[in-house]
This record gives C-alpha cells, sequence and structure tokens, in this order.
C-alpha cells in the first residue's frame, strides 16, 4: 500500500480553436489505506484527474507519485492501479468469474488460491450464483458488481473506483457499501473514489475532495465538510436537502447581535455567543451571506415564520417547507411532524448553527460564532 | 361516487400477462401514486385511463361514466411523461395551448388557458422558447402545465421527475402537492421512488406481480406493510430481515440466539416459521441484548449507519441520528429493537402476521 500524492497537476485539453483547462493546479495527498472520495458534478475535472491518475491521460503540468514513485509518465499497466469502470468494462467472451480472476490468473496465482479469492470476494458482492453466467446475460447492477470485483480482489498500491455504485439495485446499495468500506479497510486499499453522489462520497470516505470548474474547493472529513463548509460553493452543494441560503445585514452592540434577513426577517442572538474576532470582523463587513442546514431549522417557537407549504414525513425524517417572505425555506426533522399545509408554523436556528459567508468573495467567515 | 373507478381490470399482450384484477376507486382530488418497480405496469395502466391503449377485461368509470363508451378527447384526462414529450416545432404557449386547440377552444380561453397553467408553473417567462431553449426543469414544468391546461378531471403524471436533476427533484417534490391540489383533478402519479411515493401521496398503490400487493396511505405502508415485499420496497437502508420460528408462547422469536420478546402476543402463530423483519432505524444500541460487531461504520445524510454483525452471524444495518454517540468500526455492542419498525412476516406466503 502506498501514499498518492499529485503535486500542482493541471490538465489543459487543446483544440486548434481553443483549449480547456479541465484541471488546475491540483493538489492532493492520499495517505497510505485512505479512502479518498473525488466529488463533483458532471464537468468539474474528477474524472480527468482519475485519468491521469490512471494513466489514461497525459498531466499537461505537475506530478504524480504513488509511494514516492513518480508514476505519470509510466504507462497504465506499470503503474500498480486496479481500476473499477463507471461502464463496467467486463470483458465479454469471459464468464464472470473469470473477468474476476483475470488479474490473479495473469500474476500466476495458484488455481486453488485464486478460487478461494474470487469465491470471497463474490460472496461479499453477492454475485456468487453468477460466476458461470457471461456478462451480457447478467443486469447492470450484477455487471458494476463484477467490475467492482475485478478491481478489488488484486493486489495493488491503488484503487481507482470510477461511479462504483451507481447501478447498484437501491436494496442492496447500503449494505454494499459497508461491506465495500470494511474490506478497503481490512487490506489498508488505498483508495480514489469518484462520484458525483455524495451519499456514496459520504459514506465510504474518509476525505472527500470536492471539486468545482477544475478546482479544488476544499479537502476534509465528512463531519468537517458538513460543519466547517470552506466556501458557499461546498456549503450548498454538501447536504442533503441543501443549506438554506439568507441574505443578511448584521448589527450588533454590547449585548445583541441581530441578524436582518432580506424578507424581513431577524434572527437576534446574544453578543457572548459570537467571539470577540468575529463580532470585530461583521462590524467592519455586515453584508452576509447566511447559510442554515435544514436539520438545523427547529419547528415551534422561533423567529422564522411563515406558511406551510408542504410536511413530508419518510419513515425516518419529516421534510418541512415553508414559506418566508415570499420564498421556501426548507426544515428536516428526524421526528415524525404533523403540520397542515397552509398553516402558520414558526422555525428557530441556534447561533451555533449558523454559517456565515462574506457575500462577495463567497468564502466562509465564521461557523457556529467563530471565525472559520 | 368516484372520480375515477377500476373494476376488475386486466391486460395482457397474447399469452402474458402484465396485470390481472385490479381494483381502485380515487376521490376527487385525491393523489394516489402507482408505486412499482420498472415492468410492472404502470405505464400501461395509465394508458389504458387516457384510453390510447384497450383494457383486456373489466372496466374503468371516469365519475360514474363507463370509460369504453368515452372517446380518449373526451375522457377528461390530461398526461405528462418523464420523457416530456414536448412538441419540438412548438414554443411552450403552444405546447402548453394544445390541448385547448385540440378541444377547439376560442383563442380567448386558449390565452386565459396558458396563462394560467404557465403562472401556476412559475413559467412565464419562457412562454416564446422553442423547447430546445429550455432547461430540464423548464420542460418539464412546460409538460406539467400542458397537462393542467384544458382542466382535467384526471391528470395522468408518469414518473414526470425522473429525469430532472436532484435539486430540482426535492424543490418539484415541495411544490408539487399544493400544486395538484390546486388543479383538483384526481391524479394518479407513477414513481419508482418511495420517497417521493411516500411525500405525495394521499394512498400509495403498490404494484407487483400484475397485483395491487396494497393500497393505503403513506404510514399505513410504512408502519404495516402487507407483506416483506412492500416492507423491503419502502426505506432507506431497507428493512433487516432474519429467517426464524416463533416460540412456542407466542411471544418471542430466536434471533441471533436469543430469545427476543416481541411486543404483541402471536400465541396463534406458535411455532410458525417466520422473517423477522426491522428497520434500521429501529435498531439502536443498548446497555444489553443481543451483541454485534460493528464491521463499518458509513455517514448517511444527517445519519450514521452502522453495518453490524451479531451473535450467529446474521448480517444487519441501524441506522442512527449523526447526534448519538457512533461505536469504531471493530467495537462490540448490544442492540434493541423498537417496536414500532419490527415485523414478523409469514415465511411461506410472505404476507405480515398480525399479533
Amino acid at each position: 500500500m502506498a501514499e498518492l500524492v499529485l503535486n500542482a497537476v493541471d490538465k489543459i485539453y487543446r483544440t486548434k480553436k481553443k483549449a480547456v483547462h479541465a484541471v488546475k493546479d491540483f493538489n492532493l495527498t492520499v495517505k497510505s489505506g485512505e479512502i479518498v472520495a473525488l466529488l463533483g458534478s458532471s464537468g468539474c475535472g474528477k474524472t480527468s484527474t482519475l485519468r491521469m491518475i490512471a494513466g489514461f491521460e497525459d498531466v499537461s503540468n505537475g506530478t504524480i507519485t504513488l509511494g514516492g514513485k513518480p508514476i505519470h509518465t509510466l504507462p497504465p499497466s506499470q503503474r500498480g492501479v486496479a481500476m473499477a469502470f463507471e461502464a463496467y468494462s467486463l470483458y465479454p467472451p469471459l464468464t464472470i468469474g473469470d473477468n474476476i480472476a483475470f488479474a490473479l490468473k495473469a500474476a500466476k496465482m495458484p488455481a486453488a488460491q485464486q478460487q478461494a479469492r474470487v469465491k470471497a470476494m463474490a460472496e461479499m458482492l453477492e454475485i456468487d450464483g453468477i460466476l458461470n453466467k457471461y456478462p451480457s446475460s447478467v443486469s447492470g447492477g450484477q455487471q458494476q458488481r463484477a467490475s467492482l470485483g475485478r478491481a478489488l480482489v488484486r493486489q495493488a498500491g491503488l484503487y481507482l473506483l470510477d461511479e462504483p455504485m451507481g447501478q447498484l439495485e437501491p436494496q442492496l446499495r447500503a449494505v454494499l457499501r459497508g461491506r465495500i468500506k470494511h474490506y478497503l479497510r481490512e487490506h489498508t486499499c488505498t483508495t480514489i473514489l469518484v462520484t458525483h453522489d455524495q451519499t456514496e462520497a459520504n459514506a465510504l470516505a474518509d476525505r472527500i475532495a470536492v471539486m468545482e470548474g477544475g478546482v479544488l474547493q476544499q479537502f476534509a472529513s465528512p463531519a468537517e465538510l458538513k460543519a466547517r463548509p470552506a466556501n458557499l460553493f461546498t456549503g450548498t452543494f454538501i447536504g442533503e436537502p441543501p443549506m438554506n441560503i439568507f441574505d443578511a445585514t448584521v448589527e450588533s452592540n454590547a449585548e445583541t447581535v441581530t441578524f436582518h434577513v432580506d424578507g424581513g426577517t431577524v434572527l437576534s442572538y446574544p453578543a457572548s455567543e459570537f467571539s470577540a474576532a468575529l463580532l470585530k470582523q461583521l462590524s467592519q463587513n455586515p453584508k452576509v451571506t447566511l447559510g442554515i442546514r435544514p436539520y438545523a431549522l427547529h419547528a415551534g417557537k422561533g423567529p422564522i415564520t411563515g406558511k406551510v407549504v408542504s410536511c413530508q414525513w419518510l419513515g425516518d425524517q419529516t421534510h418541512v417547507a415553508i414559506e418566508v417572505g415570499g420564498r421556501t425555506v426548507v426544515s428536516v426533522a428526524h421526528e415524525r411532524i404533523r403540520e397542515k399545509p397552509g398553516s402558520d408554523l414558526s422555525l428557530s436556528v441556534a447561533s451555533g448553527d449558523l454559517h456565515i459567508f462574506n457575500r462577495d468573495s463567497q468564502s466562509a467567515v465564521a461557523h457556529g460564532g467563530v471565525l472559520a | 361516487m368516484s372520480q375515477l373507478s377500476l373494476k376488475s381490470l386486466s391486460k395482457s399482450f397474447g399469452t402474458f400477462t402484465v396485470f390481472d384484477k385490479l381494483d381502485l376507486d380515487a376521490e376527487t382530488g385525491e393523489i394516489v401514486v402507482i408505486f412499482g418497480g420498472s415492468g410492472t405496469g404502470k405505464t400501461i395502466l395509465l394508458r389504458l385511463i387516457a384510453g390510447v391503449e384497450e383494457p383486456t377485461a373489466g372496466t374503468i368509470s371516469i365519475a360514474g361514466e363507463d370509460a369504453a363508451d368515452i372517446a380518449p378527447e373526451h375522457r377528461g384526462v390530461g398526461m405528462a411523461f418523464q420523457n416530456f414529450a414536448l412538441f419540438p416545432h412548438m414554443s411552450a404557449a403552444e405546447n402548453i395551448a394544445s390541448p385547448l386547440r385540440a378541444m377547439h377552444a376560442t383563442e380567448d380561453k386558449v390565452a386565459a388557458g396558458v396563462a394560467k397553467a404557465a403562472k401556476l408553473l412559475k413559467i412565464d417567462h419562457v412562454l416564446g422558447h422553442a423547447p430546445r431553449e429550455l432547461s430540464n426543469g423548464q420542460k418539464q414544468r412546460t409538460a406539467l402545465a400542458r397537462a393542467l391546461a384544458a382542466e382535467p378531471r384526471i391528470l395522468l403524471l408518469d414518473d414526470p421527475l425522473r429525469n430532472v436533476d436532484a435539486k430540482l427533484r426535492f424543490e418539484m417534490r415541495l411544490e408539487l402537492p399544493r400544486l395538484l391540489r390546486q388543479s383538483g383533478a384526481t391524479v394518479l402519479y407513477v414513481t419508482q421512488d418511495y420517497k417521493e411515493a411516500m411525500a405525495l401521496a394521499d394512498r400509495i398503490a403498490v404494484l407487483a406481480g400484475g397485483k395491487f400487493v396494497q393500497i393505503a396511505t403513506p404510514e399505513d405502508i410504512y408502519l404495516r406493510p402487507a407483506t416483506l415485499g412492500v416492507a423491503r420496497l419502502f426505506g432507506d437502508p431497507s428493512i433487516n430481515t432474519l429467517d426464524t420460528a416463533i416460540a412456542t408462547d407466542g411471544a418471542s422469536v430466536n434471533v441471533a440466539g436469543k430469545p427476543l420478546s416481541i411486543a404483541r402476543d402471536y400465541k396463534g402463530h406458535a411455532g410458525k416459521a417466520v422473517t423477522f423483519g426491522v428497520r434500521p432505524e429501529a435498531v439502536s444500541l443498548a446497555a444489553s441484548g443481543i451483541t454485534a460487531e460493528v464491521m463499518a461504520v458509513t455517514p448517511l445524510n444527517e445519519r450514521v449507519v452502522l453495518l453490524l454483525t451479531a451473535e450467529g452471524g446474521w448480517e444487519l444495518l441501524a441506522s442512527l441520528p449523526s447526534t448519538a454517540k457512533v461505536p469504531e468500526p471493530g467495537s462490540t455492542v448490544h442492540l434493541a429493537f423498537a417496536a414500532e419498525g419490527s415485523h414478523l412476516f409469514d415465511k411461506a406466503t410472505g404476507e405480515r402476521l398480525h399479533g
């Protein structure tokens, strides 16, 4: 197992007419045995990054090292990387079992050992019943699991998983996430997971690299991303349902800090709940963007008042939408809440749950009353 | 009298039966979600009601009148599809106007109908655009406006949020119930997404194996599923299951080598082979009880999902609020099961047993 380091990596696609800067000055260190997700929507540069690590694309600038050894100039086959592809890419003339065993065979592993490894992997992924079938005769979800098995069964310095679970049957997803995470840890696999699905990234990754416009926005643990987003992009991108966003103007005196939210809502807190450094910062820059996560908005008494648009119970959570000053604000609770559409509802939020962003630069100013 | 009534409705193609003897009554203004996996016949059911396909047997009544006697264009049905199906050569406004024009409405009525539907769906500003100039969200809103424009008695929505992005799907999910209620139509809404079904439905009709397995409120479907199959379709993560048997006292089952007392009395079923089902959010950590090892910790939104291996090798998931104290992978914990999310299903038939 080995540490992966991307140092000042650029990817520029050049055509006759123009150059597209797909990945910009990308720096990332993945520790040995760590699971890192590259997360972003399509066009953010995550797949280009993955392809550069795998060797399917050249780096335009910068270096990539694995275990201290530069790999960005090596052909893909010499990089010691195992990969599961989004499009499965199974070998059609081989059975599912032979697909999974492919690299083991190539490495001349004794047949009995091969079989044992393939069987254990297939059981983990619940495809042990289809090992004798051919890829074309099994479902997309099963092909995806086979592709994942073929990558994980190998001994490799690095595992690259490209959208590895997008096609999985919904009833299997949560269990397989758990089993795969357990497997990666047991075998100390250094892993890069590329996904657009934050649920998958949060479930599997130790740290998540959030990408947008070819630029790394933030690299942190799932908990840290949620609690301390570096900017408005990460704040609104991470978290389901997304963070509620308000423009507000801050007014403070020795006793009280007041947020005058556009649309008329006024949020007031004791000044003691905010650090002195933050208060100073807010007095210099009183125009801010406030972010409040749906789980931080509690129904009951509170300064945010409006009419209920909808109240939807999903079994393990309730989503309540209320209309406040002409816009929709979303609150989520773990428990069951019953509110009639059209009725009045008040919401409260603790100062500790406020995220404050600079309205111009959109970078984080403060989380929970202290400077970011 | 129901606005829409299906009686013993069957559809086959040759020897292949899509569904058999479906019964459903939907009231004026009611939102009924038709829920099922792909290939269960949801879309075909809508096509029968719209009149573009004929049933093999059984009847469809609209406001008490047998639909077989009503031509499709006079059924008062509006429809929207997952692929939007807008006329590409017409502007958004002309698309929305098309059902009114088909009814030979006057220009004034067309203009008023388009304006009303566009306002409701907040697409006034793109009415002059051609479909190719619209975002997917705007296309779907245009398709919904077209379905609503002629003020149909019955609105058939075939997975309309399938092809819009997650953010928009969420926003539309919050907005749709109010919008649909304003239309006053009886709504049949097809989806494969259980959250969408629970969020939108007054009642959910679960279609599987050519039958409505259960027709009930979201609350009943989730808390009192008729079968193990229904229980599995609703909930993320899906319900945990373990094959076991009811003890002779009728008040406990064997779970991971220990008798687990069950809240209800199943005396009538003593000794029966059952599947014990417990929803992941009904599993909690306790000071004593069944022992399990934590295999992996996977955060899921504001919850944390634990993959556990209990005594006897039973693999199960627990979904805890992220505010709870979360154990480390590799640690040993004890489990408790809340009565509300615990069920016993007949192993032979899959039906939920009533204690």
